[in-house]
C-alpha cells in the first residue's frame, strides 16, 4: 500500500493540482531559486480565490537583524477598529528552511488576526542553503525580541504572546520558545507548532514511509536538513528533539497528519514535553498529509484542523 | 506528586469534592465489593443531576455467555424517531476490570446512541478478582458476536459496526478488534478506545507520575492488573501494549489526558498503530485527568471531549 492510498479522498484533488503545477513536487527542484518560485506560484494560486481580508490592517516594517547581519522584515496585522492591548502571535512561515515568505502565508496570518482579534507579527528570515543555520533562528529571534520590545507601540499584551508556525515554521516556533527561555526574554505564554521539523536524523518509521507523496518526502526532507545544517551537527535549537532540556517550556499545541513524514518525530516531541511536565495538546489527523489543510482548503478535514487550532488559541488567550 | 494547578480548573471541582468525601479516592477502599458499591453510588449521583435521556429507548436482554460460562447481559439503545438503517456501536464499560456496570455508564451509552445516531449494545462482563482474565474478553466477545449475528433483528447495518470503550473498556475494545481480526468474525469497521488500559508493566513515565490524582493512580492500577491477570503472564489480548502485530486492525480513534496514568502507553500504542498502517486519530488534552468528563460533565473540556468523539463516530459511521 502506498502512503498516497491513506490520504483523505477529499484532500487528494488539492494535492493533484499541486503536482500538476509542480511535477514531482517541490523536492523535484534542486535549485532553491526555482523551488522558491514554484512554491510562491502555488501559494499565490491558492490565495487567488480568496478576497483580500479587509477586516485587518497590515504594516510592513524593516527592523534590525541580528548583530552583524542584514536588516530583516516583519508584517504586522491588526484587526480593524480595535484599540488597546491585544494578545499576540509571532508567526513564522514554513518552507523547509529554504523557501517560503511572509507573502506566502499572508492569508493565514490575516485569518488568525481577524478570528482571534489579536496582533500578528509575521517574520521574514534568511533561507538555506545560501544562509544555513543559525541564520534562521537568529533572524526570527531578532523579530521576536523586536515584538517584545515594541509591545506598547503595536498594542500587544506582553502577558499573552504566542509563537506559531508550521513545518520549518514549527521548528522555528519551538526554537524561539527555547531561545526565549534560555536568553530570558521575551516571555512566551503559548507555543503552537504544526507538523514541525524537529529531528534531523531521518530514522523514525514515518520518515521511511513517506517517500512519494510530493509535498514533504524523504528525499526532500534529507536535502532540506543538509541545506539547513550546512555540514554541522545539529544542536538542540536546530533539531529540538535533540534538546536534552525541555523544562520550563510554554504550554504547547501540536498537530500532525497521519500521512506526514514528521508524524513520528512530532509524537516523540510531544511525549518529551509531557515527560518534562509541560501541558501539551496534541491532535493527529488520519488522512492528512503535510500541510494538507493549506493545499486542500475548504474540505471537511481542513476545516476541522483549522477549527481545533482556533479553539485552542481562544482558550490560550482567555477568549 | 502531581501539581494540582495543572488540572483543568472546572474539572478539578468535583474531583476535590470526591476526595473530600472519599480520602485517597475509591481505589483506597480495600474491599472490592464495597468499592464497587461506592463507585456505583458516585456514578448514580452524577447521573441524578440531569434527567435520564428519554430520547432513546432501552431494552435489557440476557444472552448466552461463552462456552461453559454463565449467561451475560446486554442493554440495547436505539434513538427514538429515527428512520432508516443505523450503524451499530458495541459499547464496553470501564472500571479497571474489577468494577463498573452497564448501569454505571448508561448516560454515556445513551449519549452516543442519540448524538451519533446508532444502535448501541452495551455489554456486561464478569469482573476480577473473582473472575480473572480471560473471563472479561470471553464475555465481551460473546456479546460482540451476539450483536453481529442479530444485526437484522436489532436492525443495524452490519457493515458499519464500531466498538467503543473507555479505560478497561478501551482495553477490551482493542482486545475485541484483535479477536475479531484473528477469528475472522465479525468485521469491525471502526474502534474508539478512550484512555485505554494497555500495559500491565507500569514502566512508563506517566505510570510513575500519576500517583495521587485520586481517580486512577499507580497503586490502584498495579492492584487492578494483578487481579485481572490472576498470576498469569499477560498476552496480547490481556495487555494490548504487548501485541506484536497491530496490522489489519480497524481505523482507530484514541483520546487521553495529559494527567492520565495511561497517557504514555496510549500515545505509544497510537504511534505503533500508525506504523502498522492503521489509520489513527489521536487526541491528547491538557488538564484532563482519567475520566474527568464523567466526574465533571458540564466542564468545557468535557463537552469538547464528547464532541470530538461524537463527530469522529459520525464521520466513520455515516
Amino acid at each position: 500500500m502506498s502512503a498516497r492510498d491513506k490520504i483523505d479522498p477529499e484532500s487528494l484533488p488539492g494535492l493533484d493540482a499541486l503536482l500538476a503545477a509542480v511535477p514531482g513536487g517541490f523536492g523535484a527542484f534542486h535549485d532553491p531559486m526555482e523551488r522558491r518560485a514554484r512554491l510562491a506560484t502555488v501559494l499565490a494560486a491558492s490565495a487567488a480565490g480568496m478576497p483580500a481580508n479587509d477586516r485587518v490592517v497590515t504594516t510592513d516594517r524593516v527592523i534590525p537583524g541580528p548583530l552583524g547581519a542584514p536588516d530583516t522584515q516583519v508584517r504586522i496585522y491588526r484587526p480593524v477598529g480595535v484599540d488597546g492591548a491585544l494578545p499576540g502571535i509571532v508567526y513564522i512561515h514554513g518552507g523547509g528552511m529554504s523557501t517560503g515568505t511572509i507573502d506566502g502565508e499572508d492569508a493565514i496570518a490575516a485569518m488568525y488576526c481577524e478570528q482571534l482579534q489579536c496582533v500578528v507579527v509575521s517574520l521574514e528570515y534568511r533561507l538555506a542553503p545560501e544562509n544555513p543555520y543559525p541564520a534562521q533562528i537568529e533572524d526570527c529571534y531578532a523579530g521576536l525580541q523586536w515584538t517584545g520590545l515594541h509591545a506598547d507601540e503595536i498594542g500587544l499584551d506582553r502577558e499573552r504572546l504566542a509563537v506559531y508556525g508550521g513545518s520549518a515554521g514549527g521548528n522555528l516556533a519551538i526554537a524561539m520558545a527555547l531561545l526565549a527561555r534560555d536568553r530570558g526574554t521575551p516571555n512566551i505564554s503559548f507555543c503552537m507548532a504544526l507538523y514541525p521539523m524537529v529531528d534531523d536524523s531521518s530514522t523514525l518509521p514515518s520518515t521511511q514511509e513517506i517517500t512519494d507523496i510530493g509535498v514533504w518526502d524523504r528525499g526532500t526532507s534529507i536535502e532540506a536538513w543538509e541545506w539547513y545544517l550546512g555540514g554541522r551537527p545539529a544542536d538542540g535549537y536546530a533539531a529540538p528533539l535533540r534538546n536534552p532540556d525541555l523544562s520550563d517550556f510554554p504550554p504547547t499545541y501540536l498537530d500532525v497528519g497521519e500521512v506526514d513524514l514528521v508524524r513520528d518525530e512530532t509524537l516523540a516531541f510531544a511525549s518529551r514535553l509531557l515527560h518534562a511536565g509541560i501541558p501539551v495538546e496534541l491532535h493527529v489527523s488520519p488522512g492528512s498529509y503535510h500541510a494538507s489543510e493549506i493545499f486542500s482548503p475548504g474540505v471537511e478535514l481542513s476545516d476541522r484542523i483549522w477549527a481545533l487550532r482556533i479553539d485552542a488559541f481562544k482558550r490560550a488567550f482567555g477568549k | 506528586m502531581v501539581d494540582r494547578t495543572r488540572i483543568d480548573a472546572e474539572s478539578r471541582v468535583p474531583l476535590d469534592a470526591l476526595l473530600e468525601a472519599i480520602p485517597g479516592g475509591f481505589n483506597a477502599i480495600s474491599d472490592i465489593v464495597q468499592r464497587r458499591e461506592v463507585v456505583a453510588g458516585l456514578q448514580a449521583a452524577v447521573a441524578a443531576v440531569v434527567p435520564p435521556n428519554d430520547r432513546v429507548t432501552r431494552e435489557d436482554r440476557r444472552i448466552p455467555g461463552p462456552d461453559g460460562a454463565p449467561d451475560t447481559r446486554v442493554r440495547i439503545y436505539r434513538p427514538k424517531d429515527v428512520q432508516g438503517t443505523l450503524p451499530g456501536i458495541f459499547y464496553i464499560h470501564g472500571g479497571g476490570m474489577v468494577l463498573g456496570s452497564i448501569e454505571g455508564e448508561d448516560a454515556a451509552a445513551a449519549l452516543l446512541c442519540e448524538r451519533v445516531g446508532a444502535v448501541v449494545v452495551s455489554c456486561a462482563y464478569r469482573l476480577a478478582p473473582e473472575n480473572p482474565y480471560p473471563a472479561q474478553v470471553d464475555d465481551c466477545y460473546a456479546g460482540l458476536t451476539w450483536m453481529a449475528r442479530h444485526a437484522d433483528e436489532l436492525d443495524f447495518d452490519i457493515n458499519r459496526l464500531a466498538i467503543y470503550g473507555a479505560s478497561a473498556g478501551g482495553a477490551l475494545c482493542i482486545a475485541m478488534a484483535m479477536m475479531a481480526r484473528d477469528r475472522g468474525f465479525p468485521a469491525v469497521s471502526y474502534m474508539m478506545p478512550i484512555f485505554p488500559m494497555l500495559d500491565d508493566r507500569n514502566v512508563t513515565a506517566s505510570s510513575h507520575e500519576i500517583t495521587d490524582v485520586g481517580i486512577w493512580d499507580r497503586s490502584g492500577n498495579i492492584q487492578a492488573w494483578a487481579w485481572y491477570l490472576g498470576g498469569k503472564e499477560a498476552d496480547a489480548y490481556a495487555a494490548g501494549a504487548r501485541a506484536t502485530d497491530l496490522s489489519g486492525l480497524p481505523p482507530a480513534y484514541i483520546g487521553v489526558g495529559e494527567l492520565d496514568l495511561f497517557r504514555d502507553e496510549d500515545i505509544e500504542f497510537a504511534t505503533r498503530l500508525m506504523q502498522a498502517g492503521v489509520p489513527t486519530e489521536l487526541h491528547v488534552y491538557p488538564g484532563h485527568y482519567h475520566a474527568s468528563e464523567v466526574f465533571a460533565p458540564d466542564a468545557e473540556l468535557s463537552q469538547r471531549l464528547w464532541k470530538g468523539r461524537v463527530d469522529a463516530l459520525r464521520r466513520a459511521l455515516h
